[in-house]
């Protein structure tokens, strides 16, 4: 086990490292996050919430930015309504993984996703599904597509699938955001 | 009153009949004025802030910059949306800081105040009123499980209970349905996670079926794409995983109001449903003699719905 200092609070760390402290310094290990946890009872984490959250209290970075946890979290913030402590814990997973990809952790199939999901955003100004399904499985799986196919029909047939992308007419200004924040931001 | 209507991504493809009907629904409602926001962008889903923590809050702001010009509260029909932007409202009014770095990336709007940001179940339900939805043919027969899903009211201080909340049960009895109770109501579908941990999300959604299955109902209401769509697209594949046959429509909420309200049924995009609901209709508001008293169940079949995979 290493003890890395570098999630814990520290004259350089970043505004998300910060929150990230802060918050999980609150936590007394109860297990009400686990518990109302959807994703960790359907098995699909390595560590329960609760698990991260003391990982992080003590210093255990590589574990907790290299988990499957931070990755299958669903976002439902089912455990941060619970947390008797106020823990945004749902925020915290989300700033974990935004660490994780920062700091060049292997998390191929999230990288892909979340950053093919906001490249489109940023060249269409809105989401247009089928690149994004192309380009992800193109980049994690080729093989999927097999699978994908009967899935695809049926959303032809239904008219679910939009076949050219919407064009707001304001995707430069669209895409100023997304320059702004980048050299601006963190 | 007016509200600037903010439809987001899936409304115009996946979730095409949620857009729809409750554009029919808004025209004859009293009380709502659904007014689109010219050149809306997408509100970053749940990627944004894995990419960039102040992504989703500049990215909604450019959509409620655009709502403030109009002068209106916002609706947006998407619980992924109404979170991220309902998030980012209150985040932006509370931190000018940010709210300064943000608006110095938007060219063309600036921010001032952020406007309310509302889901539409809260304007039908705490504005306008159930009762004063004018319901001409009433859903009797209807067994119908409200589905919140997660961001509906997650995270806290929305316009329901996060652990039992009652809005879409008030309406759906209401337009003469039956709300069934059932505890998983409020359990996330999975929908944030489908494409990158599809078996568990798969998982997630077959548990969300098989006790609206036990618990009664003939169809399930939602107010959100992503839950009726791994629901109803997907549902083959939960009835296989639970190894039992659902055959359970998944209306939006909407489209229900529709039915009720008598509403032109081209206009509800209820052919756009993956698991047809006609069958249901024909038994109920469509039957000659309406609805029958009760409708068949074997015990057995709804027992088996509870076992796991």
């Amino acid at each position: 086990m290493t003890q890395q200092k570098a999630i814990r609070l520290g004259a350089e760390a970043s505004a998300e490292m910060r929150f990230i402290e802060e918050e999980v310094a609150l936590c007394y290990q109860c297990g009400t996050c686990s518990g109302a946890c959807p994703v960790a009872a359907a098995g699909g984490m390595d560590y329960t919430p609760r698990a991260i959250m003391r990982m992080i209290q003590a210093g255990m970075e590589q574990e907790v930015l290299s988990s499957q946890t931070i990755w299958t979290c669903a976002s439902c913030y089912a455990c941060a309504v619970r947390c008797p402590r106020d823990i945004e814990i749902t925020d915290v997973m989300t700033q974990l993984r935004n660490i994780a990809l920062e700091k060049g952790y292997k998390a191929r199939r999230g990288k892909v996703y979340n950053q093919g999901f906001m490249g489109i955003v940023r060249q269409h100004g809105r989401m247009w599904e089928p690149r994004l399904v192309v380009q992800y499985n193109l980049l994690t799986n080729p093989l999927n597509f097999l699978g994908l196919a009967p899935i695809g029909l049926k959303m032809i047939r239904k008219g679910k699938l939009r076949f050219l992308p919407d064009h707001p007419k304001g995707r430069s200004e669209i895409r100023g955001i997304f320059d702004g924040l980048e050299g601006g931001g963190e | 009153m007016k509200y600037a209507y903010y439809p987001g991504c899936s409304q115009e493809s996946t979730a095409e009949e949620y857009n729809h009907s409750l554009q029919a629904v808004a025209r004859r409602l009293e009380g709502i004025d659904l007014v689109e926001i010219e050149d809306w962008n997408c509100c970053g889903a749940t990627p944004a802030a894995t990419v960039n923590p102040a992504l989703p809050h500049a990215l909604a702001a450019r959509n409620l910059a655009i709502a403030e010009e109009m002068g209106m509260e916002m609706v947006t029909p998407c619980a992924a949306c109404y979170k991220n932007i309902r998030k980012a409202s209150h985040v932006l009014n509370d931190d000018p800081d940010l709210l300064a770095r943000i608006n110095a990336t938007l060219d063309g709007h600036q921010l001032g105040v952020a406007p309310r940001v509302r889901h539409p179940l809260d304007v039908v339900v705490n504005t306008i009123g159930v009762d004063n939805v004018p319901v001409e043919r009433p859903l009797h027969g209807f067994k119908v499980a409200s589905y919140y899903g997660c961001l509906i009211t997650r995270p806290e201080g929305g316009f329901d209970d996060p652990e039992r909340p009652q809005s879409m049960d008030r309406l759906m009895e209401a337009l003469g349905a039956e709300a069934v109770e059932w505890p998983y109501k409020t359990k996330c579908c999975g929908g944030a996670i489908y494409m990158t941990t599809e078996a568990i999300s798969m998982r997630l959604s077959a548990d969300v079926l098989a006790h609206a299955k036990a618990a009664g109902a003939n169809a399930v209401a939602v107010g959100c794409p992503f839950c009726q769509l791994l629901l109803d697209l997907y549902q083959d594949k939960l009835e296989a995983i639970k190894g039992t046959s659902f055959d359970m429509p998944i209306f939006f909420f909407s489209q229900l109001m529709g039915l009720a309200m008598g509403l032109d049924r081209k206009d509800l995009g209820l052919e756009k449903l993956v698991v047809p609901p006609f069958e249901l209709l024909a038994q109920t508001i469509d039957a000659p003699d309406g609805a029958p008293e009760k409708p068949k169940k074997k015990r057995a079949e709804k027992l088996k719905t509870w076992g796991e995979a």
